[in-house]
């Protein structure tokens, strides 16, 4: 087995501008959002993204300007509100949305992993969504009872972008026995064109071949793994830490009122690195405060 | 059974929630964000599906968040991702795709769900007020509302009634209701179903049978026939006489008080 373990500029490397990027976890829960700062930091920008709930990583190319499309069950912030820095871009018609509901996103996403051109779905007949994007919602008839379905395009973005818990350097993902599983990961790592993942902590592969039915993310699939610890920060990362409530109310109070670029100058372009951003964004105190294990 | 006189509207509207509740239901409960949304989209109904648990529904259960079957009696003191993580549950299906078969598959009895438009047909709108591609105002989305309203037996709308909530038209169709109504749903190639309840804080409605126009239930006490229609953008249909809306009893207020919402984590807003 090959090592792909690299540092986290690296990762942010391989991504371009005006990729199409899908981003796991769920809302303000384990997405890999220390990387998403590295692809701001870097300058990246006209991404689309794919995601079943967008949430926090997804508000933050907004607001830097680096959100060209969107595609999604969900923007918001769950507890926290609103998705500010999206929200304005639609209003202003700078980004492209195409919505989808959460049994059609998934249906997406499951096409890309079983290799297939389109899945049906009944989910979306008569919904705005269908009426505003025939480009990927599609209206077929099913050959064996004749019913009006759907046709829904695959999800496969050019790069998927996950955080997870722990990993070995060969990319084997595993999952913690008690975790919360209210999102896609495991489907869009299986659909993933070029996977980089990011972990909490590498471990030996001696401890991953112990559990190998934890390992949901087999080192196959994967072109990156990168180690970084609170890498969900200030997201939660469950098993690990919680959400961190301050960091996030002060995120909005700048969101809201479209300062995001005071955020911005505070916690992605002023530190030079994930390591330099634990410094600014947490204290000892802090890490203890979020620590659930 | 004697009729509670000190109920706040919150309970009220849990009490009537449960009585829309069925022994063996499996209900859909969503997400909510913060104060009156969170009170909307999950306080009132996970109060209501432990208030029939507790009496005469005690085989229903509920899936929250990827919790199927939590211990409603170990509601965490506070609902962070980590709390939800580990909330004492009998399953958490291993990725969402398990939830979306269980709604595509009908398996679902009955939903929750809440939104800032919802028309004459019961069509709701949680995606964008205005033009789609040039919104006033970007909402949230859809999540699994449109499945809801696709798949499920026995929706519930929770919202408050107000003028701009309660439309003509909605501005774009997030879940399909009763579309055109008559028997518009089914040409358009959906299950039959769609929106079975609309409770708010001052009348519950229903859906006729055959014309699927949105028709006045009940009105609460206190609460007159004009403060209900001055607060829709349309006339639903108006039943004569109106009945006032059955008040909760006053072994279900100490229920909820005592038992359900002790520590006020639900009802918060």
């Amino acid at each position: 087995m090959k090592s792909k373990l690299v540092n986290m500029a690296e990762a942010a490397d391989l991504v371009p501008s005006g990729s199409s990027i899908a981003i796991g976890g769920s809302i303000i829960r384990r997405s890999p959002v220390a990387l998403i700062r590295e692809l701001i930091r870097q300058g990246k920008k006209e991404f689309t993204v794919l995601a079943y709930p967008a949430g926090f990583t997804t508000d933050m190319l907004a607001g830097a300007g680096a959100l060209k499309r969107v595609e999604a069950v969900y923007e918001g912030l769950f507890q926290f509100g609103f998705s500010y820095n999206f929200r304005r871009g639609v209003e202003a018609g700078l980004i492209d949305i195409r919505d989808f509901s959460e049994v059609a996103m998934a249906a997406r996403f499951r096409a890309a992993a079983a290799g297939l051109p389109f899945m049906p779905t009944d989910a979306l007949l008569g919904t705005g969504m269908a009426a505003y994007n025939p480009e990927q919602i599609r209206e077929i008839t099913c050959p064996f009872t004749g019913r009006k379905l759907h046709a829904v395009e695959p999800a496969s973005p050019d790069f998927t972008l996950l955080h997870g818990y722990v990993g070995d350097e060969y990319g084997n993902v595993q999952f913690p026995l008690v975790r919360d599983a209210d999102d896609l990961d495991p489907v869009m790592a299986k659909g993933a064109n070029r996977l980089i993942v990011t972990v909490e902590k590498i471990v030996p592969h001696a401890e991953i071949v112990r559990n190998p039915n934890l390992t949901y993310i087999p080192h196959t699939w994967v072109e990156a793994i990168v180690e970084a610890p609170f890498g969900a920060h200030p997201l939660s990362c469950d098993g690990y830490y919680d959400e961190d409530e301050e960091h996030m109310h002060y995120y909005q109070a700048c969101s809201k009122p479209g300062n995001f670029a005071e955020y911005a100058d505070r916690y992605i372009y002023g530190p030079k690195d994930h390591w330099e951003y634990l410094a600014a964004a947490l204290t000892p105190e802090r890490i203890f405060a979020l620590s659930v294990r | 059974m004697a009729y509670a006189g000190d109920y706040t509207l919150n309970e009220l509207m849990v009490v009537a929630a449960s009585r829309e509740l069925r022994d063996g239901d499996l209900i859909f409960i969503g997400v909510g964000t913060a104060g009156r949304a969170f009170t909307m989209a999950v306080g009132i109904p996970i109060a209501a599906a432990r208030l029939a648990q507790e009496t005469h529904a005690p085989n229903l259960a509920i899936y929250w968040n990827n919790l199927l079957s939590p211990e409603l009696d170990q509601i965490p003191p506070r609902l962070t991702q980590h709390h939800l993580t580990t909330w004492p549950t009998s399953a958490q299906l291993h990725n969402c795709s398990d939830k979306n078969d269980m709604l595509s598959r009908r398996m679902f009895d009955v939903s929750f769900d809440s939104a800032p438009q919802i028309d004459r047909f019961g069509n709701l709108n949680i995606t964008a007020i205005g033009d789609y591609r040039r919104p006033t105002t970007r909402l949230i989305g859809c999540l699994a509302q449109t499945d809801h309203f696709a798949y499920v037996d026995r929706p519930i709308v929770l919202t408050d009634l107000k003028k701009r909530t309660f439309v003509e038209k909605v501005d774009f169709i997030t879940s399909v209701g009763h579309l055109d109504g008559g028997n518009s749903r089914v040409e358009a190639g959906l299950h039959p179903g769609g929106p079975w309840r609309v409770i708010t804080d001052r009348a519950i409605f229903g859906f006729h049978e055959t014309s699927k126009e949105m028709q006045i239930l009940s009105i609460h006490a206190g609460v007159t026939l004009d403060d209900v229609l001055a607060e829709m953008s349309f006339r639903p249909l108006v039943p004569d006489p109106v009945p006032v809306t059955e008040l909760p009893t006053v072994d279900q207020i100490s229920l909820i008080r005592e038992a359900i919402d002790p520590r006020k984590i639900l009802l918060v807003a």
